[in-house]
């Protein structure tokens, strides 16, 4: 299964958005455009999805309280296998520019390998941060699968994946600035055309930044949440 | 008990069940509302056809991925809560249970295809008109039908797997590029196009497009009422394989003791 | 146009193995056989009980003789009907009630519970709500019919199940641990239910580990272990298979693991079975000695503090317990 979807969803995931292009010609983007943001947002479903799982299927199998009861530290806990999603992350979009490359014939002669493998791993670090952030939203929340749906898919709506940020109505682009996988499209666009570290440098510190600070928002929550659900007693409902 | 009152109690208990809880049809018509958004999107400010062709397609998706949920979550909570047993213990065929099921899906899917559409108007003000309602509705209907019947043979391989979920979200992607619901199936590379005429939802969608636009020249070009006819073919044959494919499946189950794992 | 077949259920050799992998990356398949040869049947109108402890084979047997599980070997017949052959034929005509937590729609009605179940069974729609009603009466949630079934209490889910069970107006009932989990009182109701069923001429095979229960409601009971039935008879004939035995009960506190295992090594005792937990503590001790095994019990024990004894006529679960020892 987990190879089903390594391989498969990345390349559907991204055919759909090219062949629609293909179809529609429109102004505002191109393919290669297309084919670079949809190879980096594949890793969503590994970081996001994956993540926010983490406690909700630990709600789901009853893990939770023994998990809350041991004195380990628990965010660290949960950490630990986000690291697991990282390398899951990193894996899907190195298929997925694959695909970019050899499917949707995107020119990557020019492009700093480096810069890229960089770009990809930061990424991925800042999206998991984010990931853990809707993480703690799930211990709380039965909806937390509503929630990691929503942005899973946003990314493909705000994150500059399949068109410029800058198209987007103004009211809804701060938002793209909290995500971290913007600044990654951004940079990876980038890295393909040639940029290389000391240029992409800007670019990579905001999307660390953005990482961080949802890592220290995701650990707020996590600590609030865990002492109203001790409170409240919701830890068992699912 | 004969098969209508089987797929009835189904399709009502399906029904029942999402009324008590109605949120957890978001995450089904999460990813097609956004896809559509993306959609409309690249589509600019063009006329109204092509913005028909984004909700249209959107629409198909949500119906889609509300019916693989429907088929293959389902199941599986059936699992969880120990129903599946009793159910088989039923004289019912479980082929007329999961088509109830499946159809009710399907049509709440259709909520979608509403959100949707309130989203363009309301969001892009597209203007949207459809040249022919009546035989748009007929295709609407018959694409359902055919969806839940394929609903069906997929919920076969889910009885027999316990990672259902994972299942649902890998097929999702495949079928909304392959049904062209959003681009004609001519873009996909031609060694996928049989596939894509295999899917039953795929002539549906050509249909409902003959019966909005009065130019439109279709797929195959053979025209609307020859997609009718292999909607209505594909339903029929959809359902023959699932009938078949649930009788090796139950037996399967029975022999491997599969019923109430977790 | 068929005549009834001379029993309700007649079981050959039936046998049902598991296989289980173990192990992540060099898989070693394991087969644990749950049933091993069980053969036996049960008359119409007959209230028959499995007895048997927990991993004794008695779901498994029940599971195949409802059709739900096919057996490795064996054959049974339901109401004339091959298990494995005549699969709705059987459906049709048998009420399932396995009791507990799950398996019953949590976020509808009790009501909307017994209807899907009556469509699914065939139950014809113009007795179809008569039915419902009639059945919520008699399990006595006629009140809270339209209530959500996540609302109920643990016995009135059991009494869903039962409702459930009887919804196609069943020949033969199967019931799977009908009681357990209950309070007294819920434990008490069912059981009274499960005699009137009895009494309507209903056939029923039901499963229990408790020994008293068995005792009260069946009229033939085969006790199960490992798998195999080592007996098969009426419980007063089962207890006769004790008759030679008596028991010594003591009651005590202070006994611990070491004095019972003393007392097992005893020429005369057959069985020792105790409750040590608690303040007040039980030692059961069958021997054919009767009284005259006191003094030994009372040297033997006698550093702890022992409250009262008394010589008990052997029950059913004595007879049990030799048998499954």
């Amino acid at each position: 299964m987990w190879l089903v979807q390594l391989l498969v969803m990345p390349l559907f995931e991204m055919a759909f958005f090219v062949y629609l292009a293909t179809f529609v010609s429109p102004t505002i983007t191109s393919i290669p455009f297309i084919a670079v943001g949809n190879a980096m947002q594949v890793s969503a479903s590994a970081s996001i999805f994956a993540v926010c799982n983490l406690t909700s299927e630990e709600k789901w199998q009853g893990t939770l309280i023994p998990l809350i009861a041991t004195p380990a530290n628990r965010f660290p806990l949960f950490l630990g296998r986000a690291v697991y999603q990282i390398f899951n992350g990193m894996a899907t979009i190195t298929v997925g520019f694959f695909y970019a490359k050899y499917v949707f014939g995107v020119d990557m002669s020019r492009a700093d390998f480096l810069a890229l493998a960089v770009v990809i791993l930061i990424t991925c670090l800042a999206m998991t941060g984010f990931g853990l952030m809707l993480g703690s939203l799930g211990l709380f929340l039965r909806t937390a699968m509503i929630i990691a749906n929503i942005f899973l898919f946003i990314g493909l709506l705000v994150c500059g994946v399949n068109f410029p940020v800058t198209d987007l109505p103004v009211w809804l682009q701060p938002f793209s600035y909290a995500i971290p996988m913007t600044y990654g499209t951004m940079a990876a666009r980038a890295a393909v055309q040639g940029a290389n570290l000391m240029m992409l440098t800007p670019v990579l510190l905001q999307e660390i930044a953005t990482g961080i600070g949802s890592i220290l928002v995701g650990y707020a929550l996590f600590i609030g949440f865990e002492i109203l659900a001790r409170k409240r007693g919701t830890l068992e409902e699912f | 008990m004969t098969k209508y009152q089987t797929f009835w109690a189904s399709f009502r208990m399906s029904m029942l069940n999402f009324f008590v809880d109605p949120q957890w049809i978001i995450p089904n018509i999460i990813a097609p509302f956004i896809y559509t958004a993306v959609a409309l999107m690249f589509f600019g400010n063009v006329s109204s056809s092509l913005a028909l062709y984004a909700v249209l397609g959107g629409g198909m998706m949500g119906m889609w991925g509300n019916t693989l949920y429907g088929a293959g979550f389902a199941l599986a909570q059936e699992r969880w809560t120990g129903t599946l047993e009793y159910v088989l213990g039923t004289p019912s065929r479980l082929v007329w249970i999961v088509a109830g099921r499946s159809s009710s899906s399907a049509l709440l899917g259709l909520v979608n295809a509403l959100a949707v559409l309130l989203v363009a108007l309301i969001g892009y003000g597209a203007q949207l008109g459809i040249a022919n309602p009546l035989a748009f509705l007929l295709a609407l209907v018959l694409t359902l039908a055919s969806l839940s019947a394929l609903g069906v043979v997929f919920c076969s391989a889910f009885l027999l797997t316990r990672s259902a979920q994972v299942m649902t979200n890998g097929l999702e992607m495949p079928i909304y590029v392959a049904s062209g619901s959003m681009f004609p199936i001519a873009l996909l590379p031609f060694w996928s196009q049989p596939m894509a005429l295999a899917l039953g939802p795929t002539w549906g969608i050509d249909a409902m497009r003959y019966a909005a636009y009065t130019t439109y020249t279709g797929m195959t070009g053979f025209g609307y009422w020859f997609n009718i006819l292999v909607l209505f073919l594909s339903t029929i044959i959809y359902l023959t394989i699932g009938f078949g494919l649930f009788i090796v499946v139950e037996r399967k189950v029975r022999r491997d003791a599969t019923l109430e794992e977790y | 146009m068929s005549e009834r077949p001379e029993k309700a259920i007649v079981a050959s050799e039936l046998r049902r193995a598991y296989t289980t992998t173990k192990g992540v990356f060099r898989k070693k398949h394991i087969t644990v056989e749950a049933v091993k040869g069980i053969s036996f049947d049960v008359d119409h109108g007959e209230l028959f009980g499995l007895l048997g402890p927990n991993g004794a084979g008695k779901t498994t047997t029940i599971k195949m003789l409802t059709t739900l599980l096919i057996p490795t070997s064996g054959t049974a017949k339901v109401l004339g009907f091959d298990i494995v052959k005549d699969v709705m034929n059987i459906r049709r005509r048998i009420g399932i009630i396995f009791g507990g937590e799950r398996g019953l729609y949590y976020r509808v009605s009790g009501r909307e519970n017994l209807r899907y179940f009556a469509d699914l069974y065939g139950v014809p729609i113009s007795k179809r709500d008569k039915r419902i009603s009639d059945l919520l009466d008699m399990v006595g949630l006629a009140d809270r019919a339209d209530h959500r079934v996540e609302g109920y209490s643990r016995g009135m889910k059991q009494r869903l199940h039962i409702a459930k069970g009887l919804i196609n107006d069943p020949q033969l009932i199967f019931m799977d641990e009908p009681t357990i989990g209950l309070d007294p009182e819920a434990a008490r109701e069912t059981r009274a239910m499960i005699k009137g069923l009895v009494e309507k001429g209903k056939t029923i095979l039901l499963t229990t580990h408790y020994m008293f229960e068995a005792d009260e409601l069946c009229q033939r009971i085969g006790v199960i272990s490992s798998g195999n039935i080592v007996a098969l008879d009426s419980p007063s004939e089962l207890k006769r298979f004790v008759k030679d035995i008596t028991v010594v009960e003591v009651e005590a506190f202070g006994v611990a693991d070491t004095d019972l295992a003393v007392l097992r090594r005893q020429p005369d005792v057959t069985t020792v079975n105790a409750d040590l937990e608690g303040e007040r503590q039980t030692v059961r001790i069958q021997t054919p000695k009767g009284s005259e095994f006191i003094p030994v019990v009372t040297k033997l024990l006698s550093k702890a503090k022992i409250l009262d004894v008394r010589i008990k006529e052997p029950t059913l679960e004595d007879a049990y317990l030799k048998l499954v020892a």
